[in-house]
């Protein structure tokens, strides 16, 4: 078996063990982030924003520049900031309720702008700081603090992030999805995107995630949960 | 025009970008600016129409994080908008520069003119206002208060307002371009948000929130008489002091001239900055006065800042307020004429 | 000088009195220039007050006109709060018995402006004219012709 990777450099020691719930999918995706940085060797140029959510809970996770902004206003805090300092790589760091609900036009038009910054939207189905309240990724039958008896879909569609992106995306932008449960290869995902940054081009990497707080469950309970997910929305990149 | 004063003003103060989303009436500002920008050969200037106000705002505490000058403008709604982002630059001490055109009050309202937006923008977040607000009453101050807002936000660090209107925005006239020289104009900036800096505006427990709040509170006022500033008219010897802002200040100018030439004991005492209010020396002013008469085209919104600070004073104090609607040299003269002779 | 120029949307009248304007501030006077309107792009309210004086004018705005355009018939109604004693009325060529004018509907805020300008007596025409110089850079570029059709409106009206 390949030994998993070490801890990233750009980690901020000072700030472990860090805030986030037993098996939450965070500090997976994070960690991934962390290798990538440090094998791209971009640490020094790199520029770290999240949302008011869960992700907010990594403020000082890295040894990095990093801003709290506001609920659904990362990307175009990220924008400017990127418009101000196009050397520097700039990544948006949220939750699904963030990009695709309070913020949903705020993606959309970055895409439209062809942004030249990443954004990575971790996708629990649910807003789980605030207590797992129903998102636009919550999907058919899905209980939540919102839809007691399970959402339906023909009152609520389930918006898939990076296919709604890839109708309006230019051609050379980057978009995937990958998953939590397969760390290694949405490392690759994140790899990419950054690369296609420093192409100038509009990265966007949703990754499914796990929250067993609020879905309530167990730890294998919450592996079939994401492997459930995983039929719903589709893995891997977009191509067009 | 004002609008394109503005943009003209912000160039020569060292902003770098400007982002905006159109609303009447400060739509002017960004489409001038982007002329500015085209012209510019360095073709070291930017700017984006975004899809709304909150992306502005945020776009533009995007960029005076990395150290880059960048500044906003909108109003009325676009105003209630961006005080999601005015509230995080509070928080997260941006000195991010916004003009704020006011139009009519209350919803959608008129286009045109009001002067109801100060609350909002002196206090608009879920916070204590820890802004920088001026307000003009004339295009030369459109032209000269910009150059002072990007200067002194990236001084103090506070987000920094100049607050205008609408007639001040479309209305055309003289202005003189003063100072072209570089140096003397640029605001001395740096990027915020660089290696070893963590920022948050999220926290766990109220005393720490508690503790932050206050630290920005003591710093506000201790700094505040180095920022506040107002103009005095002709108050030697007023035994009524008439209190306004902004144009309708520059209204009572010329009814105070034309009431002092028929014996009439009147002076004007102007805020400039609404934040912080003018403290320094105007204790002074005023408390020699028999009557003070607040004037305003909102509802008592300047009158609240004045009370808030004067509350102390033993002067009877008159409030004429006309929500959304100008007043003119004439009509000034007329009521307080009328007012002044009344007995209390 | 107070001037208030007054009609709707779409008929020049914003365009009439920022050449009123700047030809002002070409003869040395102090100007002011401010628009009023609604929010249609058509019809609608259009205003334009404009103070020409040889000291500093404070509040651009004012209660009684010392001159009074009025473009449309709609809008005689709208001003009549801005007519004092002394007020010169000036009605334009679509008000009934209104300036006459041979001229295209299109510049009929120049005859307007025209009359406008002989009787407030405070700018040479030279001046007039070069600030409609200016205004119309991109017409005048794109159609000669129109320069000397635009002055002729301007000289129209008795």
């Amino acid at each position: 078996m390949k030994p998993l990777p070490s801890f990233p450099k750009c980690y901020k020691t000072e700030s472990k063990p860090h805030k986030f719930c037993p098996g939450c999918g965070h500090p997976i995706v994070l960690k991934m982030l962390g290798q990538v940085i440090d094998e791209l060797r971009i640490a020094e140029r790199t520029v770290f924003l999240i949302d008011i959510g869960c992700s907010l809970l990594a403020w000082d996770f890295f040894d990095l520049p990093t801003s709290q902004t506001h609920h659904g206003r990362t990307i175009p805090v990220a924008m400017g900031f990127k418009k101000a300092e196009p050397e520097k790589i700039v990544i948006a760091y949220m939750g699904d309720g963030g990009a695709y609900a309070i913020g949903l036009q705020q993606t959309i038009t970055s895409c439209l702008r062809n942004d030249p910054i990443t954004t990575i939207v971790v996708n629990n189905t649910l807003y789980a700081m605030t207590g797992g309240q129903m998102a636009p990724t919550t999907v058919e039958n899905e209980i939540t603090a919102t839809s007691p008896s399970g959402k339906k879909e023909s009152e609520f569609s389930t918006l898939e992030g990076p296919e709604l992106l890839s109708s309006i995306a230019s051609k050379s932008a980057y978009l995937a999805r990958g998953t939590t449960d397969k760390p290694l290869v949405l490392k690759q995902y994140l790899k990419k995107a950054l690369e296609a940054q420093m192409n100038k081009q509009f990265s966007f990497v949703e990754t499914l995630s796990a929250c067993p707080l609020n879905w309530k469950t167990e730890a294998n309970e919450t592996i079939i949960r994401i492997q459930e997910l995983e039929k719903e929305f589709k893995l891997g990149e977009i191509k067009r | 025009m004002g609008n394109q004063i503005l943009a003209r003003a912000a160039f020569e103060a060292g902003a770098k970008i400007m982002y905006g989303y159109p609303i009447t009436p400060s739509s002017e500002i960004l489409e001038s600016w982007i002329k500015i920008a085209e012209k510019d050969e360095n073709k070291n200037l930017q700017y984006v129409q975004t899809e709304d106000e909150m992306a502005a705002g945020f776009a533009t505490i995007g960029s005076c994080l990395a150290g880059v000058p960048a500044f906003t403008a909108t109003s009325g709604p676009g105003n209630i908008l961006m005080q999601d982002a005015f509230v995080m630059a509070e928080a997260l001490r941006v000195p991010m520069v916004s003009m704020i055109i006011q139009r009519g009050g209350m919803s959608t309202s008129t286009v045109i003119y009001s002067q109801e937006e100060v609350r909002l923008t002196c206090f608009g977040g879920n916070s204590e206002g820890f802004r920088i607000v001026y307000s003009t009453s004339n295009l030369q101050e459109l032209y000269d208060y910009t150059l002072k807002a990007f200067q002194v936000a990236w001084q103090y660090r506070f987000p920094t307002f100049i607050l205008a209107d609408g007639y001040q925005g479309k209305m055309k006239g003289e202005v003189e371009i003063k100072n072209q020289d570089s140096s003397v104009n640029k605001p001395n900036v740096s990027p915020i948000l660089k290696p070893g800096v963590n920022l948050r505006n999220c926290y766990n427990l109220e005393e720490e929130i508690g503790e932050v709040i206050s630290q920005y509170s003591d710093e506000y006022q201790k700094k505040r008489k180095e920022i506040e500033e107002f103009e005095d008219y002709r108050l030697e010897g007023a035994e009524t002091i008439i209190i306004a802002h902004g144009i309708v200040g520059a209204a009572v100018k010329e009814a105070v001239d034309s009431l002092r030439n028929r014996g009439q004991k009147v002076g004007l005492f102007r805020p400039i900055t609404l934040r912080p209010f003018p403290l320094k020396g105007a204790k002074k002013v005023l408390e020699k006065a028999k009557k003070i008469i607040t004037i305003e085209s909102a509802l008592g919104q300047l009158s609240e800042l004045f009370k808030s600070e004067f509350y102390w004073i033993n002067v009877p104090l008159l409030e004429i307020n006309k929500p959304a609607v100008g007043f003119t040299p004439e009509e000034i003269d007329k009521q307080v004429c009328f007012f002044a002779k009344a007995k209390k | 000088m107070k001037i208030l120029f007054a009609g709707e949307g779409g008929q020049g009248v914003q365009v009439a009195a920022e050449i009123l304007a700047k030809a002002g501030f070409i003869e040395g006077k102090k100007v002011t220039y401010i628009p009023n309107f609604g929010v249609e792009q058509r019809g609608g309210v259009s205003l334009a007050f404009v103070s020409i004086d040889e000291k500093p004018i404070v509040y651009p705005k004012f209660e009684t006109a010392d001159v009074l355009a009025v473009f449309s018939e709609r809008s005689l109604e709208r001003i009549k709060d801005y007519l004092g004693p002394k007020t010169k009325l000036v009605k334009g060529p679509m008000v009934k018995n209104g300036l006459k004018s041979n001229f295209p509907a299109k510049i009929g805020n120049l005859v307007v402006l025209g009359a406008v300008h002989k009787i407030i007596e405070m700018i040479k025409f030279e001046n007039l004219i070069i600030a409609m110089e200016e205004r119309f850079t991109k017409q005048f570029e794109k159609n000669p012709e129109l320069r000397k059709l635009d002055t002729q409106a301007l000289l129209s009206s008795k």
